[in-house]
């Protein structure tokens, strides 16, 4: 179908001028973008020198705009990775073993999914306090199981194959084939998982940044939701602008997730 | 010529370049019985779906195929059986109410009477305690079962042609035997005009009136189902018949795969 | 004992080993918090001297080892006690109590509205896939997606609640109405409208596209050529066949998203300033409140594991290949 390749390449071109955006940051908008800078509340398109506005306390809406971007990319592309690393080896270890340690893995894995992933989220950032490494850790809590599940079950359904009994045969430790052999061939279906785990993060840090449980040093669209929030009468703005953001991030991550698994499903 | 049931004449389908029937005309009386017999590939299935209005969108028809002057619909004028059972039940419906409805859609019966109909119906297919049986749903049933029940939802609209695609391929011998039985009895009784596909040569000596050979979309001999086998005119028919017809061997051997290109070398 | 009570008790005890990773798991993750529970009151309540910072941790318990607290605190829960809350200083138990039927009622309707508007429109899209109306449909629900629920209450309440002054702003009733019986309840229902809609939208899209992407395998199943030569109409097939058999997976999906939901109220709650069980989580966090916070935690378990057992339960009754119990 043709229209599924136009979707993943709008998503990759979105991303690509976000990741631009983020690596340019401090080119596009020189500065510290929490400090003020002009004129407060400023509406959007009124003033040249502050081309979306600014906040109640001065601060370029656009400068916010631009540097949240490195948060949003930075934490959701690193706690999904550390997600997908940790589940994958998880489900690979779970799955190759089998009997007792599969069990017990398993059951820690359900553990995990039954407590929702905001909370954990939420529950960690109170113990390790707001930073963008620990809201890596804690975004990627919530975020481990789907790869473990996926993982286990690609690795369960090749542990029978034939270049397994070869490999045992020559002699390679358990846990060598497990990583050496099968976990390159079970990683397929967990690629497509990739896109909905970095979606699900970007959201995620969104959300904690909102609720005042982000890193308070650095600029992020959901702390600006947050600020417009306190003069959502006045100028409303404030707030929808860096949603847009969020939503055009999400979206294309999304198209280019709807393209990989596309391709994944040719394939199979 | 008049009283044929079905009139087919100068049948083309084709998908995009490929042609799969190539001008086939043939005729099959009220309530005779015609089998379509030839390799997978022939076009067989491609006809009988053909006649039935069910092939895919991309398929490009010319030709007519005339039932003796009126537009049959599906389900109250044609009934189809299809190879795989399994694969023509809803697997979350009840059998009965699967029957049911084919009742209503076309013999305009309120939902009790349509029932009782299609309780009748499973045990004309010989499902036995059918009554009790309507609540049940296809994953109890085995495989020679769900055939006669869709055979039974087949026939609920009173259709006056069945056609079979293949219909006993994927049963075991013992329970083919019983099925093709079973057809037999109902065109009888229903004065059913039958059209069946199968590529079993002695199948279609035994069941059908008329036989019609099928090679790569060509049809390539038809005639009498006795005549054909004694006295078959065409090289490729004479083919399948030598290979084939034989005492000792197994009736559901696949036709051999003959080339034509040989034959006539 | 019949079959719905042992079904109910197995999965019940099955459920137990879990359960107890997640407490075992919780307890000793906030137990790694640097600065307990006395500090954040000290944080609130101004400097205290040091006899009197002792007496406090002997009084809370907190001079013990982890394991001997961890001990206690098993052994308080199987009496149905759950501790302390130092930000409410009122049993955790009474607290989460008060807090827990609104998210309740937010999340069941919430969860009603996305599951049947969703598949509703699912099955709408996947009635013709590959339609204008399935591409509108699917485009639409890509970007419904895409949309941050807390920002989408935000946008509502500017549209609705600010210029169109249609509905409240926020709360859950009006403060001191005097409003009882059906009154109260409409008056509820106001204030839930946002909300409510908040927190559907995003499972909406989710719910339609999973109704229509398998509405579109299934049209591809063999048993729907049987049924178009059995003579039936495209409707009844699209609606008592297809549908049917497509929304068992979006019935599976029920029990999961009521995690994902629940984190979602947390958020929701917060821009509508609502006093459910969601937003205590944040403000336990906020108020470094680590036994309510405990106790949040292993609620939320315990309500996905209910949730996932009674979406099960309803998930035999409708696929008739699977039978419970057997």
């Amino acid at each position: 179908m043709r229209s599924s390749g136009l979707e993943a390449k709008i998503g990759i071109a979105l991303l690509l001028v976000l990741i631009l955006i983020a690596l340019f940051a401090p080119l596009i908008a020189p500065g510290d973008p929490l400090a003020i800078s002009g004129e407060a509340m400023l509406r959007p398109f009124a003033s040249e020198a502050h081309l979306l506005g600014t906040d109640r306390l001065g601060r370029d809406v656009l400068a916010g705009l631009v540097h949240g971007t490195r948060t949003t990319l930075l934490v959701a592309f690193f706690s999904a990775a550390a997600a997908l690393v940790v589940g994958s080896a998880v489900g690979t270890i779970s799955g190759f073993l089998g009997g007792f340690a599969d069990t017990v893995l398993m059951r820690i894995t359900e553990a995990f999914q039954t407590v929702p992933g905001f909370l954990l989220a939420l529950a960690a950032v109170s113990v390790t306090g707001p930073s963008v490494p620990t809201l890596i850790f804690a975004i990627s809590l919530g975020n481990w199981t789907q790869a473990a599940r996926v993982t286990r079950a690609e690795v369960l359904s090749l542990r029978e194959r034939d270049f397994v009994a070869a490999a045992r045969t020559m002699g390679m430790r358990p846990l060598e084939i497990a990583f050496r052999e099968i976990l390159p061939n079970a990683f397929g279906p967990t690629a497509s998982l990739a896109a909905i785990s970095v979606a699900t993060a970007i959201l995620i840090e969104a959300a904690l940044s909102f609720l005042g449980f982000g890193d308070p040093n650095r600029v992020t669209w959901g702390s600006m939701i947050a600020e417009g929030r306190t003069v959502l009468r006045a100028a409303p703005y404030l707030s929808i602008i860096p949603g847009i953001a969020l939503v055009v991030t999400v979206l294309s991550v999304h198209l280019i997730g709807r393209g990989l698994s596309r391709t994944q499903r040719l394939q199979s | 010529m008049t009283d044929s049931y079905l009139n087919v004449r100068n049948l083309n389908v084709s998908y995009g370049e490929t042609a799969a029937l190539k001008d086939i005309s043939l005729q099959v009386a009220n309530g005779g019985r015609l089998a379509l017999i030839g390799m997978s590939g022939s076009g067989k299935s491609t006809l009988a779906m053909a006649v039935a209005g069910l092939l895919p969108k991309q398929a490009r028809i010319d030709g007519t195929i005339d039932f003796a002057g009126h537009r049959p619909k599906l389900g109250s004028d044609i009934g189809v059986l299809f190879q795989d059972a399994s694969g023509s039940l809803d697997p979350v419906m009840k059998i009965g109410d699967q029957i049911a409805e084919v009742v209503m859609t076309h013999l305009g019966m309120s939902w009790i009477s349509a029932r009782v109909r299609a309780a009748e119906l499973l045990d004309r297919v010989k499902i036995p305690k059918a009554l009790s049986r309507l609540n049940s749903y296809p994953h109890e049933f085995s495989g020679g079962q769900k055939q006669r029940i869709a055979l039974a939802a087949a026939l609920a609209g009173s259709p006056s042609i069945l056609i079979a695609d293949e219909p006993t391929s994927a049963l075991d011998t013992v329970i083919q035997r019983h099925i093709v039985d079973l057809l037999d009895e109902l065109v009888k009784d229903d004065g059913l005009t039958l059209l069946f596909v199968t590529h079993d040569i002695a199948l279609a000596s035994e069941r059908a009136d008329e036989i019609a050979v099928l090679y790569q979309g060509e049809l390539v001999e038809t005639g009498p189902a006795s005549q054909l086998l004694k006295e078959p005119k065409h090289p490729y028919t004479k083919a399948l018949i030598d290979t084939y017809v034989s005492v000792d061997k197994p009736r559901s051997r696949r036709l051999p795969e003959i080339d034509m290109a040989r034959l006539q070398a | 004992m019949p079959l719905l009570a042992s079904f109910f008790l197995k999965r019940l005890i099955a459920a137990l080993p879990v359960l107890f990773i997640v407490l075992v798991g919780s307890f000793f993750l906030l137990e790694a918090a640097s600065g307990d529970a006395v500090d954040a009151y000290i944080a609130r309540s101004g400097a205290m001297d040091a006899e009197q910072i002792a007496q406090m941790r002997t009084e809370w318990g907190l001079d013990k080892s982890p394991l001997n607290r961890f001990e206690a605190y098993v052994s308080a829960l199987a009496h149905g006690d759950l501790g302390w809350s130092t930000a409410f200083e009122r049993p955790v138990t009474s607290v989460i109590a008060e807090r827990l039927p609104v998210t309740l009622l937010l999340m069941s309707i919430s969860t009603g509205l996305a599951f049947f508007a969703g598949s509703l429109l699912g099955v709408i899209a996947g009635a013709h896939p590959g339609s204008i109306r399935d591409r509108i449909l699917s485009t639409g629900s890509l970007a419904l997606y895409a949309v941050p629920g807390f920002w989408l209450g935000l946008v509502l309440i500017v549209i609705f609640a600010v210029d169109l002054r249609w509905l409240p702003i926020g709360g859950i009733e009006s403060i001191a109405s005097g409003k009882t019986g059906f009154a109260r309840l409409g008056d509820i229902a106001v204030h839930l409208v946002l909300p409510v809609s908040s927190l559907a939208m995003v499972y909406l899209a989710l719910y339609l596209r999973l109704m229509r992407d398998r509405m579109a395998e299934i049209w591809r199943d063999p048993f729907v050529k049987g049924l178009e030569a059995r003579g039936l109409t495209r409707r009844r097939i699209v609606w008592r066949h297809v549908a049917r058999n497509a929304i068992l997976p979006a019935i599976t999906m029920l029990g999961w998203q009521s995690a994902a939901m629940l984190g979602g109220s947390v958020v929701v709650e917060s821009v509508f300033s609502i006093p459910g069980f969601g937003r205590l989580a944040a403000e336990a966090v906020a108020k470094r409140d680590t036994p309510l916070l405990l106790g949040v935690l292993l609620c939320s378990a315990v309500t996905v594991i209910i949730a996932n057992l009674l979406v099960d339960l309803a998930y035999g009754k409708l696929d008739p290949r699977v039978r419970i119990g057997r």
